[in-house]
């Protein structure tokens, strides 16, 4: 129960990086967003994309724009905010840390 | 062959089949309620049903189909992922039971009949989810109220009219009290066990209802059919009775009473009128029953239109000559005709049932005048068209010692002369010879005439002490006595009676009548 709630935390918080990043390369629709995640394997169902990208967006991280889409009704295409590259420049900063910290922690692991 | 149903989710027309739409709705409620917290949540759903539209559109153009199926929402659900799944991702962030903020279901069963599990239409298996009891516990409590005074087939009757049918998945979770989710409609839906399970009572009852369906249909075709050939034999039938009267039959047909009564000058107008009343609605109705016996087309909006101002018509000119015809019976005139008799001590009453024909008469019905006075006899009362009595005899004492007879001709019509034209145009023979009394059975009329309540009342005055022997074809005529009483046996030709200073009194009563 303890293993999977810390995978979870794990998984969640790499999640919105990872969303962010995608985001980051330009405007993106949210299936395509999808598409790249299963491809990273990291997302399993889409429903919980939706949550996490309107979070993001109420947040200020993210803001979406409406296109027309030649089949069917018009999509959300979202991008970052300046707020949000500024965040993702602080999540990489913390994404080095981490792993700083995964690889300080993993080398004293196989030393000792 | 499934039913499709058309939604509207995205922005986009989808056509879904039935069970797939009530797992996808049940999914969407899942999804709404558990994003139902906060205000973005409204967003989040929408994004939903965007991607699932979406993806619905791409299943349909990939497969090459036009509705989506149960396997579609299964797979498009299972890629957007279950309530549980959203749950999990987000359970860090309060660190709280997952399970805490969504309300428990309340667990509100609503009854239903269960009709997959019924003996009969399911009332018992629905009150068994509803209470929480074994079906079979109901059934037993059921069958055994039937057996007192019947109470319980009436229950069960009421019930089965006010219960409504478990029919969608939904309703049928409610019934046993799940939760209708998706967890449930899966378990629910893909157990087929349950339609097995089902009585052969049940069976019978559902083959029953459907033979009932069928065999009425039937019935209604075989009525129809039946409408059809006597309606049609009856409308022949009436062709042939107004192309009768109107000259194919013989002339005779107008001296019978119903017809009689009509002026001559009215009765071709009335007789199309009365015809056109009576066949309209005939044919209305043969049309009406070639519809539902053979499926056929509805009929004609103008033809039916048309036969009903042609029935309307005939409606107001029938009306119109039947108030006239009746205006006709306003004023009555009689008048009396004294005839003095030969006093004899002991008369005899007969009828003659011979009829006197006029030379006109005789020409009319083509009878050679092989007797004089172009007699012919005939036994002709009481037939189907008889006029009503129009002779009737009273036999009174005479005050002054003479025997007399007295005619009494009377008729209606429209004015009083008319009335007495009527009257005087009766002729009414009577013979005497010796000491028979010999009466015609029916009165004549000299000129031809419609009928006019024409009637001749004849009064027999005698002395105190005559004695009469009367015929018993005469009871017919007798007016004021009981003939009956007087025949002793029930079988005499002739009954003995004696006029005294009170009346007309029986010699031989008949004897039983004294216990009476």
């Amino acid at each position: 129960m303890i293993a999977e709630n810390t995978q979870t935390q794990m998984r969640k918080g790499i999640l919105e990086y990872c969303v962010l990043l995608i985001i980051s390369r330009g405007e993106i629709y949210a299936s395509d967003i999808i598409a790249e995640l299963k491809s990273a394997k990291l997302l399993v169902v889409e429903g919980t994309l939706y949550p996490l990208l309107t979070r993001l967006k109420n947040n200020g991280l993210l803001s979406y724009n409406w296109v027309e889409s030649t089949s069917g009704p018009p999509r959300k295409y979202y991008l970052l905010t300046a707020e949000g590259k500024a965040i993702l420049g602080q999540l990489d900063h913390t994404w080095q840390e981490l792993v700083y910290a995964i690889n300080t922690s993993k080398t004293n692991l196989t030393n000792s | 062959m499934k039913k499709t149903l058309n939604i509207n989710i995205g922005n986009s027309i989808v056509h879904i089949e039935e069970d797939a739409y009530e797992m996808l709705t049940i999914y969407l409620n899942e999804v709404k309620h558990h994003f139902s917290k906060n205000a973005d949540d409204y967003e989040i759903v929408t994004d939903i049903e965007n991607r699932i539209a979406e993806m619905f559109g791409e299943i349909l153009s990939a497969q090459q189909k036009q509705a989506i199926n149960i396997e579609d929402v299964k797979s498009v659900t299972a890629q957007m992922g279950s309530v549980k799944d959203f749950e999990s991702s987000e359970e860090s962030e309060g660190a709280e039971d997952p399970l805490a903020h969504i309300p428990p279901y309340d667990g509100v069963k609503k009854l239903y009949r269960d009709t997959d599990q019924a003996m009969v239409a399911g009332v018992c298996v629905g009150l068994g989810h509803y209470l929480n009891i074994e079906a079979r516990w109901i059934r037993l409590a059921a069958l055994i109220s039937m057996f007192i005074g019947g109470s319980g087939v009436l229950a069960y009757l009421i019930m089965w009219i006010v219960i409504p049918r478990a029919e969608s998945k939904s309703e049928k979770m409610t019934m046993r009290g799940e939760e209708p989710n998706l967890r449930g409609f899966a378990n629910s839906h893909l157990n087929p066990l349950m339609k097995q399970s089902r009585g052969f009572i049940a069976e019978f009852f559902e083959f029953l209802g459907s033979f009932i369906q069928g065999a009425g249909k039937t019935l209604f075709k075989i009525i129809a059919v039946g409408i059809i050939i006597f309606g049609s034999l009856f409308l022949l039938f009436l062709i042939a009775a107004v192309a009768g009267l109107f000259g194919i039959w013989d002339s005779n047909v107008y001296s019978y009473f119903p017809v009689s009564m009509v002026n001559e000058d009215y009765l071709s107008s009335l007789v199309i009128a009365v015809f056109i009343v009576f066949a309209v609605p005939l044919l209305a109705l043969v049309l009406f029953s070639v519809r539902v016996a053979f499926n056929g087309r509805a009929i004609n909006k103008t033809l039916s239109f048309g036969l009903l101002i042609i029935w309307l018509g005939g409606v107001v000119v029938s009306i119109f000559y039947i108030a006239k015809i009746t205006t006709e019976f306003k004023e009555s005139a009689e008048l009396a005709q004294v005839t003095p008799l030969v006093a004899r001590k002991t008369i005899f009453l007969t009828v003659d049932k011979t009829r006197f024909f006029s030379k006109e008469d005789s020409v009319n019905y083509q009878i050679e005048s092989y007797n004089k006075n172009g007699r012919k006899i005939l036994n002709d009362h009481h037939g189907p068209f008889d006029e009503p009595r129009n002779v009737n005899l009273r036999i009174e004492k005479s005050e002054n010692g003479k025997s007399e007879l007295v005619r009494n001709y009377s008729a209606q019509g429209k004015t009083f002369e008319a009335a007495l034209k009527q009257a005087q145009n009766i002729r009414y023979e009577f013979v005497q010879k010796d000491s028979l009394l010999n009466f015609s059975s029916r009165l004549q009329l000299t000129k031809k005439a419609s009928w006019r309540n024409q009637e001749v009342r004849l009064m027999l005055r005698v002395p105190v002490g005559t004695h009469l022997k009367i015929s018993r074809d005469l009871e017919w005529f007798l007016n004021g006595y009981n003939y009956w009483d007087c025949n002793e046996d029930g079988t005499a030709e002739f009954t003995e009676w004696i006029m005294t200073d009170t009346g007309l009194k029986c010699m031989n009563e008949r004897k039983d009548s004294d216990n009476e």
